[in-house]
């Protein structure tokens, strides 16, 4: 590999000073070295991309930046003077700001509350809001960042609240800006109001360390990309000098195939529908109606793929059909058989598989060993348990060990503890233990949500398996990309409705339109 | 799992809870020098008057036995997420059942032993299966109910021990139960120390495995880990939450039966005091697992037996007994004092290795 990292660019930030330098940095958790010797820089006006598979170490270090590890060995360098960040507060003050993946905003607080929370201004002892007001304004016009500080946050949509999260930072006089992920949750419309919000922002003389493991926004948008693997710099690439191949290849080590080979696997939908809903209606946790008459059928040897933006009743649609929760009106069926009354547990003896979303607290119990787990759903069946009660956790082993070794998992111990696992492969052990009964039918709800390139690929291509060999499978995504290159049907739901249904072929202006509730244009 | 690593983690377990008694004997000798005693002598009596002699070692046992009852009671519903904070109450439940019972079938022999504790299970289990029902059917939470069960518990027992089941002696109680029909002492030079021990130490071994080896466990260890992921299982949350409620009641009620029919004879009023409540800190010592709970009772159990002695030997009163188990627990709880005062690697050690996975699958 090569350092391409000086030499004047086309975009001239490698002559601009730098801003920050991250040299030789090292952290250990018990014998794992989650970084080892990375070393980065970022200079004045640059977006540097952060790319790598989920635990190869990312997180690691820009937690270490942003003073919540504290790092084994290494050195950081903000504006060529040599800093130790001890806390949250250090990398405030020394211009460091993050935007995490999850939101830290107080949803019944206004948006100017949240964003000057902690540093308030203040007028004698009570809090000056009208200040807050302002200075809030003021920064979302100077970068277009467009929202009212007047609003409660809860009443804010996902971009809107993204907004918020990185006005906080620039109140806060933020300089390098880190946004983990920043795109995981918006719309495509969103995603490209976001990427302009970042022009503006290097223009004015930030600089910004973008982390994503969407290979193609970011050749759009930054200047520079260091890739991360295994804990260590791989590389740092210029983005004018690069593609998406090369950098999937740095990223994971080999070759990967970035689209699926959907039609390699030629589908055959043999037209007999064998999961059915019939205008079902769902209420979601906080009893607002999240599903409202939702009917939808799909057939064997066939995905049909759910798209629309998140929080747009596809968690309970999902829910809903697996039996985990109870539905308010409508059908469900399987085989033909109304199962609408079944618990998860019936539906599962009748073959559907069910992968949740939720893959860290409702896919897997953490702290269970991965033997323990594969078996959580059939613990009660041959092999695992006899009559009078007793398990075998010997059985359990050996078969989880088959299914580990089949799927990929890595390690493909039975007795390592699913929490010591990256994303990617708990996800890889939940699709062992789903895929391995041999069910007719599977719910997959975001499969590949937050897992690596490596672990997207091969949970594609075991969904294209699963459906040429006539199993029927509903997959639930946010990614367009993913939905195109699996679905053989596309539904869009927005607000609990289907607002259509189109082919994989639908343009981005299409889709984006039904995902904002846009009614389609007769095509469905 | 090969048995060197299962010795590996074992160890690792339990130094967590060795470091918290070694900081807590240093505190307390402080303490005793601050008396103007010599901590040497006062700490050479307490281990002599707990494992000194077979007099003072059937002492400890006798202290150990109801302990470990009360401790798995806590420990069981803990790994299915609840904390049972009514074992004072379910041992009492236990005690007022076989002290019934017992006097009424006292012609019966050893039979009568089993009945009687057959019994105490029922009535523990049902009495624990109360709070657990309130909670999955009410979402009351199970803190406050079985706190509050306790004191039903213990006026219900005393007032059946002084009123329809009061016996003609002259210590206020139940009736005196038949000797043929009661649990017989160890002898062998063990003084009181009787084979309700080794009750305690079947339960222990019971309660394992219902845990480690059957379905019943493998549900109500899921549930008590990820209540989410159990739930999408198919798993019934509310019914493994009765169940895990109800069995921990049944531990401590036959803690109660043994006190009863192995070192009373009757349910005297009034009755042993905080054995339930000594249970949460006993299964917070041992880690939530049923072996940890039998060297937590032990601990117990010999602290209260050596202080005795030491209040003999010294002028060290028997209170600082209590100062050291409170430290002791303050340490095992409070995870990052101990990291403070030994460093964040001995933490991680203990972190990373749990009782559970050496000396369980």
């Amino acid at each position: 590999m090569t350092e391409n990292e000086t030499g004047g660019g086309a975009t001239g930030t490698e002559s601009a000073p730098m801003v920050l330098e991250m040299r030789g940095v090292t952290k250990t958790f018990g014998p794992v070295v989650a970084n080892d010797g990375i070393s980065l820089s970022l200079h004045r006006g640059e977006v540097l991309g952060l790319l790598g598979e989920n635990g190869a170490g990312k997180s690691t270090l820009m937690k270490i930046l942003y003073g919540l590890y504290a790092p084994d060995s290494g050195e950081i360098f903000i504006d060529g003077e040599k800093v130790e960040i001890r806390d949250p507060k250090d990398a405030v003050r020394r211009g460091v700001g993050m935007v995490h993946q999850h939101f830290t905003l107080i949803p019944p607080l206004t948006v100017a509350e949240n964003i000057v929370l902690g540093a308030e201004p203040r007028r004698g002892v009570s809090l000056d809001l009208n200040r807050a007001a302002r200075a809030t304004e003021e920064l979302s016009e100077r970068y277009g960042l467009r929202v009212n500080p007047r609003a409660r946050v809860a009443d804010l949509s996902v971009g809107e609240q993204q907004r918020v999260e990185i006005l906080k930072a620039l109140y806060r006089e933020a300089r390098i800006l880190v946004l983990d992920e920043p795109t995981a949750v918006l719309t495509p419309q969103e995603a490209e109001d976001l990427f302009g919000v970042l022009k503006e922002l290097v223009a004015d003389g930030l600089s910004i360390i973008f982390i994503t493991h969407k290979l193609g926004e970011l050749l759009g948008v930054s200047d520079n990309i260091t890739v991360i693997r295994d804990g260590k710099v791989v590389d740092t690439v210029r983005t004018a000098t690069t593609d998406e191949g090369a950098l999937a290849r740095l990223m994971v080590g080999r070759e990967v195939l970035l689209q699926a080979e959907r039609d390699a696997h030629a589908g055959k939908a043999s037209g007999e529908p064998r999961l059915e809903a019939e205008d079902l209606v769902v209420r979601s946790g906080t009893g607002a109606v999240a599903v409202r008459g939702v009917s939808l059928a799909v057939r064997s040897g066939e995905i049909l793929a759910v798209a629309g933006v998140d929080g747009n009743g596809q968690t309970e649609l999902a829910e809903a059909l697996a039996g985990v929760r109870k539905a308010e009106g409508g059908r469900v069926s399987l085989d033909g058989e109304d199962v609408t009354g079944l618990g998860a547990e019936d539906r599962r003896r009748r073959g559907l598989a069910y992968v949740p979303e939720d893959r860290a607290s409702k896919g897997l119990v953490q702290d269970f060993t991965l033997a323990e787990n594969n078996a959580l759903k059939t613990y009660e069946e041959p092999p695992f348990s006899s009559k009078w009660g007793w398990i075998h956790p010997k059985a359990m082993r050996k078969k989880a060990a088959e299914n580990l070794r089949a799927f990929d998992v890595r390690p493909a111990n039975p007795d390592a503890r699913a929490a010591s696992l990256s994303g990617g492969n708990q996800q890889k052990a939940i699709l062992a233990r789903e895929l391995s009964g041999d069910p007719g039918v599977i719910v997959a709800s975001q499969p590949t949500r937050g897992v690596d390139v490596g672990a997207i690929e091969f949970i594609h291509r075991q969904l294209l398996e699963q459906r040429s060999e006539g199993k029927a499978i509903l997959l639930i995504s946010l990614e367009l990309e993913e939905v195109r290159s699996l679905a053989d049907r596309i539904i869009v739901l927005h607000a609990g409705e289907i607002a259509g249904e189109v082919t994989p072929e639908a343009t981005d202006e299409e889709l984006g339109l039904l995902m904002a509730g846009g009614k389609s244009g007769g095509s469905s | 799992m090969n048995p060197r690593r299962m010795l590996g983690d074992a160890v690792g377990a339990l130094l967590f809870p060795i470091i918290a008694i070694l900081i807590a004997f240093i505190i307390g000798a402080i303490i005793v020098l601050a008396t103007g005693n010599n901590p040497l002598v006062a700490y050479a009596a307490l281990l002599d008057g707990a494992f000194g002699s077979k007099l003072s070692l059937g002492r400890t046992l006798l202290n150990t036995t109801p302990l470990i009852f009360t401790g798995l009671a806590v420990a069981f519903a803990f790994r299915a997420g609840l904390f049972n904070i009514g074992g004072e109450g379910q041992l009492f439940i236990g005690a007022i059942t076989a002290a019934g019972l017992g006097a009424a079938l006292g012609g019966l022999g050893p039979l009568t032993i089993l009945l009687a504790l057959a019994a105490c299970a029922l009535t523990g289990f049902l009495w624990g299966a109360l709070p657990g029902y309130l909670k999955a059917r009410f979402g009351a939470h199970e803190v406050i109910t079985t706190i509050m069960l306790n004191f039903i518990a213990i006026n219900l027992a005393t007032y059946l021990a002084l009123n329809p089941l009061r016996g003609k002696g002259i210590v206020p109680g139940t009736g005196d139960i038949d000797p043929s029909s009661l649990i017989p002492p160890i002898g062998l030079g063990f003084g009181q120390a009787n084979y309700g021990i080794l009750l305690a130490l079947f339960a222990a071994v019971v309660a394992y495995l219902l845990l480690w080896r059957t379905k019943l466990g493998f549900r109500i260890r899921a549930v008590g880990l990820s209540p989410g992921a159990a739930g999408y299982a198919g798993m019934r949350i509310g019914a493994n939450t009765v169940l895990a409620l109800a069995i921990g009641g049944a531990f401590a009620a036959l803690g109660g039966g043994v006190e009863v029919l192995g070192v009373y004879g009757k349910m005297t009023i009034p009755f042993v005091s905080n054995l339930g409540f000594n249970g949460i800190g006993v299964a917070l010592l041992g880690r939530n697992h049923p072996f940890g709970v039998v060297l937590g009772a032990l601990l117990f159990g010999g602290l209260a037996s050596g202080a005795q002695q030491m209040q003999f030997a010294t002028d060290v009163p028997l209170d600082l007994a209590d100062v050291l188990l409170a430290v002791i627990l303050l340490f095992v709880t409070a995870t990052k004092l101990v990291e403070l005062i030994v460093g964040k690697r001995a933490r991680a050690l203990a972190g990373d290795t749990r009782l559970e996975k050496g000396l369980g699958s």
